[in-house]
């Protein structure tokens, strides 16, 4: 730490969307100077414009900006930034990256390169894990195939039980990841597989778990400092999936019991003591229907979803994950954090749930976010931003935090009834049904609840084609100025209750 | 009765006189809908007949047309009909990574023309109905816009 009590004098934020702005924010409050970086396509982007200074990284496709180590240590260099925060996704869990930034002098936020290294190949993390004595996922312990070619031919399978989980050994995020039914079915999805985990990770190593099913998929949050220190933060449930990608996380798990929260902060423990590991990290678990938990990966960066533990804990963990990184200790108060009350996070994604969760693009028109009691908004967005096809489709993340499960449900019901997207599609029109689902509500909920109960979607009610049609009408209506053609034979130019919502915006806008 | 003839996602809807509408924000479309058991805050979006209501996250197109524009658009549709080939678009810019089918190729509505990677996402794109290839206007390879013709069926 420097004299004057800042962690750093200015920091480099590897990283666009929310999640910059997230890390600009705990700059603000540390006293830092924040610097962020863009793309061409983000040269307009809130996160560049709440910065208190940026510095341009290369063209549009993320290869050649974001993910791109050369152009993100010129751009550090440049901005005299005597640290670098990588986020999440890019280049956060990539441990030549890591060692390029502390070879340049400066510091990087997030574990050694060493251990992003470890922990990097899911395979060998595998393997060390299950050495450590915490239950791993039955599977494969060696590749499937090296480079993603689809070829099966030398690969012993027998010992896998299908169905079965294809995965990217680089992996994270769902990339690559592909359910297979049999071994015809494997042989397949290879190709595909190995293409998308070579384009997210460049490299296109795969291997094969068992299908745990029905399970649940609940994290330990770890924060740990230079000097041994490790606080275990409680869990997160993240349960509700579409394409292995989490869109709801909840804290505590509605899933986890006394007993099991003990054993998961052990087994979390174990793997974190098999890397030398400090800043913040999540060991994911799979929890199956009785209550067996088995490892599932470690991520030493920061997760999308930390908000919901920053919001029962009350701390925050970027802040921590940037003082830990200047060499601060973590105190008592933060090792001995007790979780309070409930939260839950939605993430609101350009995407459309009647389309399989297709990615949309376009414009930003209207957006308009909740307020009020125990509601928190990460948004990389705001009104008017056409969103850049080449990156995650992610717009904000919408948090409540109550007392308990059943005051955070309903405040999540009333944060998305105030919640107005225009313009685009967003996976809203899912998160209104799944407040309202019963298996939602109740808490229980497995990793199948979006493939099992919304499938495809919900057919449009007579009721919902009703309000639909008449808030057009009125937008027509009451704005467009010109009257109708009437048809042969008259009319009235004007409906009763046309005439009625006229009276009513009327009166609306006069004081009362 | 009004005067515009109303379809919601293709079908046609009469409107329910005990919805009334407050506008909270005229120029940004945010209106509030009360029926006096529920409410609900609606942003619509358009101009002219065509419309988008988003109710509860969910953009629902609405047409809005006097009889005069129906009787147009009717007559426009109708001479559409006789065309035939239908132009698949990419509706996301993007990589195309794979063409599944060839020339010539007979397909079923639903069946995987090509994939299109976009968002870091492998997007299958599919027949929006049944029909033999006339044509592949795309390579594997090929990077797209929206909007580009990336084959016809017939």
């Amino acid at each position: 730490m420097r004299k004057d009590g800042r962690p750093f004098r200015r920091l480099l934020v590897a990283n666009r969307g929310e999640i910059a702005v997230r890390i600009i924010r705990a700059c603000r409050e540390l006293g830092i100077e924040s610097v962020a970086t863009y793309s061409d396509a983000d040269a307009d982007a809130l996160h560049v414009r709440v910065a208190d200074g940026a510095e341009r990284i290369g063209p549009a496709a993320a290869a050649e900006s974001y993910l791109s180590i050369d152009a993100v240590l010129a751009a550090a260099a440049r901005s005299g930034a005597e640290a670098v925060h990588p986020g999440y996704g890019f280049l956060s869990e990539n441990a030549a990256f890591a060692a390029a930034v502390e070879e340049a002098g400066l510091v990087f936020v997030g574990p050694p390169p060493a251990t992003l290294a470890s922990l990097g190949d899911k395979l060998a993390a595998r393997r060390s894990v299950a050495a450590a004595g915490v239950p791993i996922v039955p599977g494969l312990q060696v590749p499937l195939v090296a480079d993603g070619s689809g070829s099966l031919a030398e690969v012993d399978l027998t010992g896998i039980a299908f169905p079965a989980l294809l995965k990217a050994a680089a992996g994270g995020g769902g990339r690559g990841m592909r359910r297979v039914e049999d071994r015809g079915e494997l042989e397949a999805a290879l190709p595909g597989a190995g293409r998308e985990a070579m384009a997210a990770f460049g490299d296109g190593t795969l291997y094969l778990e068992q299908l745990i099913a029905p399970a649940r998929h609940v994290e330990v949050q770890l924060l740990g400092d230079r000097h041994g220190n490790l606080a275990v933060l409680g869990e997160r449930e993240c349960s509700v999936q579409r394409r292995h990608q989490k869109l709801v996380e909840e804290s505590p798990s509605p899933a986890v019991t006394p007993q099991l929260r003990v054993e998961l902060a052990e087994g979390a423990r174990r793997v974190a003591r098999t890397v030398d590991f400090h800043s913040a990290a999540t060991v994911e678990f799979l929890v199956d229907a009785a209550g067996g938990h088995y490892f599932l990966e470690m991520n030493t960066r920061l997760q999308v979803e930390h908000g919901v533990t920053e919001l029962v804990t009350g701390l925050d963990l970027v802040a921590w994950q940037i003082r830990v990184a200047a060499g601060e200790r973590l105190p008592e108060a933060v090792m001995a954090c007790e979780p309070r009350g409930h939260a839950i996070e939605v993430r609101v994604y350009a995407e459309d749930p009647h389309q399989g969760f297709a990615p949309v693009s376009g414009r930003v028109t209207a957006w308009r976010m909740p307020e009020g009691p125990g509601i928190r908004v990460d948004a990389g967005v705001v009104a008017d931003t056409t969103l850049p096809t080449e990156y995650d489709p992610l717009l904000a993340k919408l948090m409540v935090h109550a007392e308990d499960r059943p005051a955070a449900v309903a405040r999540l019901c009333r944060a998305l009834d105030e919640t107005i997207v225009g313009g685009l599609q967003t996976d809203l029109s899912f998160l209104h049904w799944l407040v309202d689902d019963a298996r939602f509500t109740s808490g229980a909920y497995d990793t199948g609840l979006i493939a099992e109960a919304w499938g495809d979607g919900q057919p449009l009610t007579d009721e919902d084609r009703c309000v639909a049609a008449v808030a057009a009408l009125a937008g027509r209506g009451d704005g467009s100025g010109g009257s109708p053609a009437a048809p042969p034979g008259g009319g009235a130019t004007e409906s009763a209750w046309q005439r009625a919502a006229r009276r009513e915006a009327v009166g609306r806008r006069q004081p009362r | 009765m009004t005067d515009y003839e109303l379809s919601v996602d293709g079908s046609r809807v009469e409107p329910d006189d005990a919805w009334s509408v407050t506008w909270l924000d005229r120029e940004a479309g945010l209106a509030r809908l009360d029926n006096g058991s529920r409410t609900e805050l609606c942003l619509v979006e358009g101009s002219g007949t065509d419309w988008i209501v988003t109710l509860r996250g969910r953009r629902i197109p609405v047409v809005v047309r006097s009889w005069r524009e129906r009787v147009l658009a009717d007559a426009e549709s109708a001479a559409r009909r006789h065309d035939g080939p239908i132009e698949v678009r990419a509706t996301l810019p993007g990589l195309v990574v794979a063409i599944v089918v060839r020339e010539g190729d007979e397909v079923a509505a639903g069946a995987t023309l090509l994939t299109i990677e976009a968002m870091k996402m492998q997007n299958e794109v599919r027949a929006p109905q049944a029909g033999r290839v006339a044509a592949v206007a795309v390579t594997a390879g090929q990077a797209v816009a929206a909007g580009t013709s990336l084959l016809r069926l017939e």
